[in-house]
C-alpha cells in the first residue's frame, strides 16, 4: 500500500522542500504592498470607505476590552452604601438648584444678547444642538490623546465637528466609522485651537503638548498682557470651533528676557481624562461637514464674507486674521 | 486545516489586549502582546503562519488604533520575518535565552514603528517609547509557555 503524502490538500510531514515563492521575495512584496497602503491612506481619502467597514468589524473589541472597567463601575455602584448615595443625591439637588438659578439669568441674558445681535444684524446664533455621546475606549498608544466614542456616520457625527464636556472643550472627530468616531483631544501634541483671553480679547493659539495636564501658548509676546487665572475661551477664529467656550485658565507665564515670546502653561479646563459623556456640537460656524483642508475653508470664507456683510459686521476681525489664524494653527491637522 | 481556530483566537486574544485600557504610567509599557503571539507561531508552526498572517493581523491593529493603514502591517511583516529566519535555531534554545534573540527583533520592531510614526508627524519626545520591547521580553517565556500548553492541549501542528 502506498501511502498518500498529501491529506486534505495538504502535505501529512511538513514540507522541507516544496516551497513557494522566496522568504525574501516574500518579505519585498509584502513590504511595498504596505508602503502603497500608507501612502494612499495618508495622501487620499480612497481607503476611507474599507477602513470604515474594517471598523465596523473590529469595534466590538472595543466594547469588550471596556467590560473589565464597567463591571469595575457596575461593582461600585453596587457596594456603594446608602449612606454615600444619600450624600451625592443632596449635593447634586444642591448643585442642580444653583444651576437652575443661573439658568434663569441667563434665559433673559440670552434674549437680551439676540436682540443686541440682530440690532447688529448679526447672523451668529447663541444657541447649537448637541449631541450626547459615550466614551467607548482610549487610544491605546500612550504618545497620542484620543478617544473612542459611541456615535458615528449613522448619527449625523461629521469629520472636525466639536467635542465638548460639561466644562469647556475637548476637542475634535478625526475619524468618523458607521456606529463609532475618534476624537482627537486639544491636548494632542498635533492639536491646536485659536483662543482668546476672556478678560481682554488678547488672540493666542493653544498647542497641545502631548501631556493631558496642560496647554501651551505659542507665539505670546513678552510684553503681553496675560497672567495667571486669565480663562481663554475659543475664538471661533479657525472656523472649527464655536466661539465663546472655554478652553482652560492659565497656571503658569514665564517671561524670559532671553526668549522673544513668553512661556504661557493652560490647564485645560475639560476634564480631558475622566469625562465619560461628551456633547457633540452642531455649531453653525462648523456646519460645513466633511470639508477639512484649511485652504478649501479659506476661499469658502472669503466668499461668503463677499456675499454676506453682515457676518462682518459680527466680528470685524474674524476675516483678516481667520485665513492666518487657521493656517498657523493647524486646526485641519 | 486542524485546529486554525486556536491559532485565530490567541491573534484575536492578542488584539483584545493590545487595546485594553491601562492606567496612566502603566501604559507606556504595554506588553507588544500581538508580536508575542505571532512570533510564537511562526516558531511552532512555520509552514502554517507566516508573513501574510502577520500582515493582515497587522492591518486589523492599524484599523483598531486609527493609525496609518499599513504602518502595523509592515512592522508585524517584519517580526514575522526576523523569527522566520531565526527559528530554527531559537526554537532549540531554553526560553531564557528566547527572550534575548526576542529582544533585538521587538526593538527593531519598535524602532521602525518610531520611524513610520514620524513620518505622519507625531514623535514620542522620549526613549520611553522602546519600554514595551523590554517588558514583552520577560512576559516571553510566559507566553510562549501558556500557548505552547495550548497547542499541545488541542493537537495543533
Amino acid at each position: 500500500m502506498v501511502v498518500n503524502p498529501w491529506r486534505n490538500g495538504r502535505p501529512a510531514i511538513k514540507p522541507l522542500f516544496i516551497k513557494g515563492p522566496s522568504l525574501g521575495v516574500r518579505l519585498f512584496a509584502l513590504t511595498v504592498l504596505s508602503v502603497v497602503l500608507m501612502v494612499i491612506d495618508a495622501r487620499f481619502a480612497a481607503l476611507q470607505p474599507l477602513r470604515a467597514q474594517l471598523g465596523l468589524l473590529l469595534t466590538p473589541l472595543y466594547y469588550v476590552a471596556e467590560v473589565p472597567a464597567r463591571t469595575w463601575d457596575t461593582f461600585h455602584q453596587l457596594t456603594s452604601s446608602r449612606a454615600e448615595l444619600i450624600a451625592e443625591n443632596e449635593r447634586l439637588r444642591a448643585e442642580s438648584l444653583l444651576i437652575q438659578r443661573q439658568l434663569q439669568k441667563l434665559a433673559s441674558l440670552t434674549e437680551q444678547n439676540v436682540r443686541l445681535r440682530e440690532l447688529l444684524n448679526s447672523s451668529s446664533l447663541v444657541d447649537e444642538r448637541v449631541l450626547v455621546a459615550e466614551l467607548i475606549g482610549v487610544d491605546p498608544n500612550p504618545f497620542t490623546q484620543r478617544l473612542m466614542i459611541n456615535k458615528g456616520e449613522r448619527d449625523g457625527v461629521f469629520l472636525g465637528q466639536p467635542v465638548l464636556d460639561a466644562s469647556g472643550l475637548m476637542g475634535q472627530v478625526v475619524e468618523v466609522m458607521p456606529h463609532t468616531a475618534r476624537v482627537l483631544l486639544i491636548t494632542d501634541a498635533a492639536h491646536s485651537l485659536p483662543v482668546q483671553v476672556n478678560r481682554n480679547g488678547l488672540r493666542a493659539i493653544a498647542a497641545g503638548t502631548g501631556n493631558n495636564e496642560y496647554l501651551e501658548l505659542r507665539y505670546v509676546g513678552d510684553t503681553a498682557d496675560i497672567r495667571v487665572d486669565d480663562i481663554l475661551v475659543s475664538s471661533g477664529l479657525g472656523q472649527r470651533f464655536p466661539a465663546g467656550y472655554p478652553v482652560g485658565r492659565v497656571v503658569a507665564v514665564d517671561r524670559d528676557p532671553g526668549h522673544p515670546f513668553a512661556e504661557v502653561k493652560v490647564a485645560p479646563t475639560a476634564q480631558l481624562n475622566r469625562s465619560r459623556y461628551m456633547l457633540l456640537v452642531f455649531s453653525p460656524e462648523s456646519a460645513y461637514g466633511e470639508v477639512l483642508p484649511a485652504l478649501e475653508l479659506a476661499g469658502e470664507q472669503e466668499q461668503n464674507g463677499a456675499q454676506d456683510e453682515g457676518e462682518q459686521v459680527a466680528e470685524p476681525v474674524a476675516a483678516e486674521t481667520a485665513d492666518q489664524a487657521s493656517e498657523e494653527s493647524g486646526d485641519a491637522q | 486545516m486542524r485546529n486554525s481556530l486556536l491559532i485565530a483566537l490567541s491573534i484575536l486574544a492578542a488584539l483584545l489586549l493590545s487595546i485594553m485600557p491601562m492606567p496612566s504610567p502603566l501604559d507606556l509599557g504595554r506588553p507588544m502582546w500581538l508580536a508575542m503571539v505571532l512570533a510564537y507561531w511562526v516558531m511552532a508552526l512555520p509552514h502554517r503562519v507566516g508573513l501574510l498572517t502577520a500582515w493582515v493581523s497587522g492591518l486589523a491593529t492599524d484599523v483598531l488604533y486609527g493609525e496609518l493603514f499599513g504602518q502595523h502591517a509592515l512592522v508585524m511583516t517584519l517580526v514575522a520575518w526576523l523569527v522566520l529566519l531565526l527559528h530554527q535555531r531559537i526554537r532549540r534554545f531554553p526560553l531564557w535565552q528566547q527572550s534575548l534573540v526576542m529582544l533585538p527583533v521587538l526593538g527593531i520592531a519598535q524602532m521602525v514603528l518610531l520611524w513610520l510614526n514620524s513620518l505622519s508627524g507625531n514623535r514620542p519626545p522620549t526613549l520611553l517609547f522602546l519600554m514595551p520591547a523590554l517588558v514583552s521580553v520577560f512576559l516571553w517565556p510566559w507566553v510562549s509557555s501558556v500557548l505552547s500548553v495550548l497547542r499541545k492541549r488541542f493537537h495543533v501542528y
